[in-house]
């Protein structure tokens, strides 16, 4: 055992002489700050009917029109400065020198349908925002015209607050940003031991008293335990930014276990085809057949993230440990096929 | 040509010997396992979070079929009772919602979005369509001269308060009750780019009403699906999709991915004459170092391109396009992992730079994408332009070459740069990164003619320093207003003054110049040719991103003698600093000389008067 440990120290510390770690920083920067692009800037976008509505956003609308429409009403309910015009020209004319945002041209209807016309400006940007403030009040338009003809929605007043935040914060950014550095240890698995084999160094190592399995043993657990260090520095800085993981014992745990697996299905690879081109290739197909495997499972390594970081009701702690059962079938497959290794 | 095809042909064979018995059939059903795995999932539909909300549904409560749900059948007594103990998030009695602590309400929203889905559904299966979508909102395009951009604050990610009074609203009664209106036609600029003014008639509506319902058939959270379809010119609130790209964003990247997964081989190869010191052979033989590399690269770009016309076809999209966009993507990919193989110098090594390099190329592709038809500065990714094309919208030449025009440069730059490197010496030693780099630049420079080659370098860093310089906008945009324009200025500072002096210091370094008047020199001509290949680069910029503040204070539109005398200032400095306290301070001279571009820059917007 004290051998395992002695390998293990020596594996480490050329992870971190390497600087392997502060490339995994890196990496995983880049990682986060993408996710923070999406998280802060995208999320708005990617729910952007929540934009409209929280947002402090201030459209002016040119109104030409049916005075009598609730559409004023609606737009005055959003807090929309408008003005009203006489006709589409001086409309225009206000619009072409920048004093109201957009023109708004709502017909007096006889029949049911009103056939509205919104007069936006050329540049994306502003035309996408605009449609978005329109929206909610153009839907309560449109809901009351309904109600004209007699049709009811149901279920429009459930409140609640605006979830894809949420939910894509629990369900995509906490379980990439814990199983993310499975990936990478992984990776650090294969180099290790693929380098061993091209260099032919690993003959020499198994002539000092260890056996293949610690060898193995060491490396698999330096590069779980940088992954190890990486998760609860993640959980550690979502923290700080007020992002809180439920059972957080339980999902480091998770993530960890998750790492040993890949690291020791890795290092399977990587003993199976003894350099680094084939084994690399191999393992990051692997990965997705790995990840769709999972994906079936119930609950998936992800949704397990997913719902123990949120907090899901009914969710059973005790069911991360079903993972241990594919880790140690590896780990003794492996163990049998580097026994020969020792004999010779 | 024949060169190259030859060393294409062998490195087909290295492959062939590599992947030769029985290691062929593992890899080959792995491949075959992975494709199939993923077009079960693809077939499925893949649904991110599975059960995320439990909720529990009164009997006479509505049917809910989401997956994100959880969904437990429980009479008003039970379901109270279950809320209490906090077995559910939400109870939903009869058409009202009861919901408990911050999960509650997120379930709620939740709930609230996707029932209403399911109630334009129905009602549009069960009534006519001018009943059950009265209103129709015709969109029509004109120029607005107004300059300053809708002002935008993004809302907080926590608990948002109520939206802040505007100013009263201002209604005067002018209107003549039951006047009619006619609608005139504006002229419209003839260079609006892909803006279609339709004056559709009344009767056109109700095809579009028809044409967006049929568009919403069959619920599919998150199929990938590209959608070939055009930006609709008539509203109809209750249908009007989110103008979300995050699938076809997705459908972009599937391009990309297949040639991420041949990266490995393609910095394999040159690890291998690396360890085994083929290389020495390879260099000796009368192929040039140029078609080494384009020889090597051949079958991985053949392979790109198999790949993108199948991708396209199987999308039923226009290949020509197809391949006008991810082609320059492809040469960028290779011309990164180019210089991942050339640099590194260990296994772990190339892992990482390989990680890093396609984590930034994703970041660097995807993010900007994802703000499609929202900002013009998505177009600085190729992505976009691919997800214009799924939306069967146009792009202008412009928008085309900003978009690619960076990436054909860099791989142009790095064929280059990897000629020069393509030696026994370097690519066989090790030392530390940064003296690896310098090393690199020493070789790409010509020694011989530092006044021409340095100016040179300089301009051929351009699309590198603008690249990067484009992507720090991408990213502090989501940074508080103040901040942003500081740090995107801080960070353009710095980039630029690497730029302009590292071929400087690296000739300073290796004794080529020594007097302060060479040095003096030749960092004023590579300021001189920095400003150029600038002022050439905003021309381009400046025709698609119009809007954005933040390019006017990086890159001072407008002036002209000012930022040149300020470029030569600058890097005079760095150069003579850097002369004067030896290489080993070159950081310190750098941070001067970006201090003084950051105070200028301040100036110049006008933050320091």
């Amino acid at each position: 055992m004290s051998r395992y440990f002695v390998l293990l120290s020596k594996e480490l510390r050329a992870i971190t002489r390497e600087k392997t770690i502060m490339f995994a920083v890196l990496v995983q920067f880049f990682i986060a700050s993408f996710s923070s692009v999406i998280m802060v800037g995208l999320m708005t976008f990617y729910d952007p009917v929540s934009l409209g509505e929280s947002a402090r956003l201030s459209v002016t609308v040119g109104f030409v029109g049916d005075m009598q429409s609730p559409m004023l009403d609606y737009l005055r309910e959003r807090n929309l400065p408008v003005r009203p015009y006489n006709d589409l020209a001086a409309a225009e004319a206000a619009f072409h020198s920048g004093s109201i945002d957009t023109i708004m041209v709502v017909p007096r209807s006889e029949s049911g349908t009103v056939d509205m016309k919104l007069v936006l400006p050329t540049a994306d940007t502003r035309k996408t925002i605009i449609l978005l403030v329109l929206n909610e009040p153009l839907k309560k338009f449109e809901n009351y015209l309904r109600q004209a003809n007699g049709i009811e929605l149901k279920y429009k007043d459930m409140g609640g607050r605006p979830n894809t935040t949420y939910e894509f914060l629990y369900s995509l950014i906490i379980p990439i940003l814990m199983f993310f550095p499975a990936i990478i240890a992984g990776s650090i698995v294969i180099d290790t031991i693929s380098e061993e084999f091209e260099n032919k160094t690993f003959d020499t190592l198994l002539a000092a008293p260890v056996t293949p399995g610690q060898v193995f043993a060491a490396k698999i657990s330096a590069a779980t335990s940088s992954a190890a260090i990486q998760v609860a520095l993640w959980a550690g800085l979502l923290r700080l930014n007020g992002h809180i993981i439920q059972s957080l014992v339980v999902v480091l745990a998770l993530a960890v276990l998750i790492a040993a697996l890949i690291a020791t299905g890795a290092a399977g690879i990587a003993l199976y085809f003894k350099d680094r081109e084939r084994a690399q290739f191999v393992y990051s197909i692997a990965l997705i057949i790995a990840a769709g495997l999972g994906y079936f499972l119930d609950p998936s390594p992800f949704s397990a993230a997913t719902n123990l970081a949120a907090g899901v009701p009914g969710t059973e702690p005790l069911k991360v440990l079903f993972y241990l059962i594919p880790l140690l079938v590896i780990w003794f497959a492996l163990r049998k096929a580097l026994k020969p290794m020792l004999v010779r | 040509m024949k060169h190259i095809l030859t060393l294409a042909k062998w490195e087909l064979t290295r492959l062939r010997v590599r992947f030769s018995g029985q290691s062929k059939y593992i890899v080959l059903a792995v491949v075959l396992l992975a494709v199939g795995i993923s077009y079960l999932i693809y077939h499925q539909g893949l649904v991110f979070s599975r059960g995320f909300y439990v909720v529990g549904v009164s009997p006479e409560g509505p049917v809910i079929t989401d997956k994100r749900f959880t969904v437990i059948r429980a009479d008003r007594e039970t379901g109270y009772a279950l809320l209490q103990t906090k077995a559910i998030d939400l109870y939903i009695d009869g058409g009202r919602a009861v919901s408990q602590g911050r999960r509650g309400q997120y379930a709620a929203g939740a709930l609230r979005k996707y029932l209403e889905k399911q109630e334009v559904a129905r009602i549009a299966q069960e009534y006519e369509m001018g009943q059950a979508f009265p209103l129709r909102v015709e969109i029509r395009y004109l120029e607005s001269l107004a300059a300053e951009p809708v002002e935008i604050r993004l809302p907080e990610t926590g608990p948002t308060g109520p939206p802040e009074p505007a100013a009263p609203p201002v209604v005067t009664p002018a209107l003549v009750p039951g006047q009619t209106l006619t609608v005139v036609p504006a002229p419209v600029t003839p260079n609006s780019g892909n803006v279609v003014v339709t004056p559709a008639a009344t009767s056109t509506t109700d095809a579009a009403v028809k044409a967006q319902l049929d568009r919403r058939e069959g619920p599919r959270p998150l199929r990938f699906e590209a959608e070939f379809v055009s930006e609709n010119d008539v509203i109809i609130p209750s249908l009007s999709e989110p103008p979300i790209p995050l699938s076809q964003v997705i459908i972009a990247l599937l391009y990309i991915v297949p040639i991420f997964f041949v990266s490995i081989f393609f910095t394999s190869t040159f690890t291998e004459e690396k360890l085994s010191r083929k290389v020495i052979v390879l260099l000796s033989a009368p192929v040039t170092r140029l078609q080494v590399i384009l020889g090597k690269m051949l079958p991985y770009l053949v392979y790109a391109v198999l790949t993108i016309i199948i991708i396209t076809l199987a999308l039923r999209g226009n290949i020509l396009l197809g391949l006008a966009i991810f082609i320059p993507v492809a040469l960028f990919i290779f011309a990164i992992y180019l210089m991942v193989a050339l640099t590194y110098r260990t296994f772990k090594d190339e892992t990482f730079f390989s990680v890093l390099a396609l984590s930034a190329i994703v970041v660097y592709l995807v993010t900007p994408a994802m703000l499609t038809g929202v900002s013009d500065l998505s177009y600085i990714s190729p992505l976009t332009l691919a997800v214009e094309m799924f939306r069967g919208a146009s792009f202008n030449i412009n928008q085309y070459f900003l978009a690619t025009a960076p990436l054909y440069l860099v791989f142009a730059l790095v064929l280059y740069t990897g000629n020069r490197l393509l030696n026994e010496e370097f690519l066989t030693g090790y030392r530390p990164l940064h003296a690896k780099v310098a090393e690199a630049l020493y070789l790409i420079v010509a020694r011989k003619h530092p006044g021409l080659s340095i100016p040179l370098l300089t301009i051929a860093l351009m699309p590198a320093v603008f690249m990067v310089q484009l992507a720090s906008i991408v990213f502090v945009t989501n940074l508080p207003e103040s901040i942003a324009l500081r740090a995107v200025i801080v960070v353009s500072a710095v980039v630029e003054e690497v730029a302009k002096s590292a071929g400087v210091a690296v000739l300073v370094q290796r004794n080529v110049v020594r007097s302060m008047k060479g040095v003096t020199a030749l960092s004023a001509l590579s300021a001189l040719g920095f400003f150029a290949g600038e002022k050439l680069l905003l021309f381009l910029a400046l025709s698609v991103v119009s809007e954005s503040m933040f390019m006017q204070a990086v890159f001072g539109a407008g002036l002209l003698v000012a930022p040149l005398v300020m470029h030569v200032v600058t890097t005079v400095i760095v150069g003579l600093l850097t002369a004067r306290l030896g290489t080993r301070y070159y950081a310190v001279a750098i941070v001067a000389g970006t201090l003084i571009h950051v105070f200028y820059n301040l100036y110049v917007i006008g933050a320091l008067r």
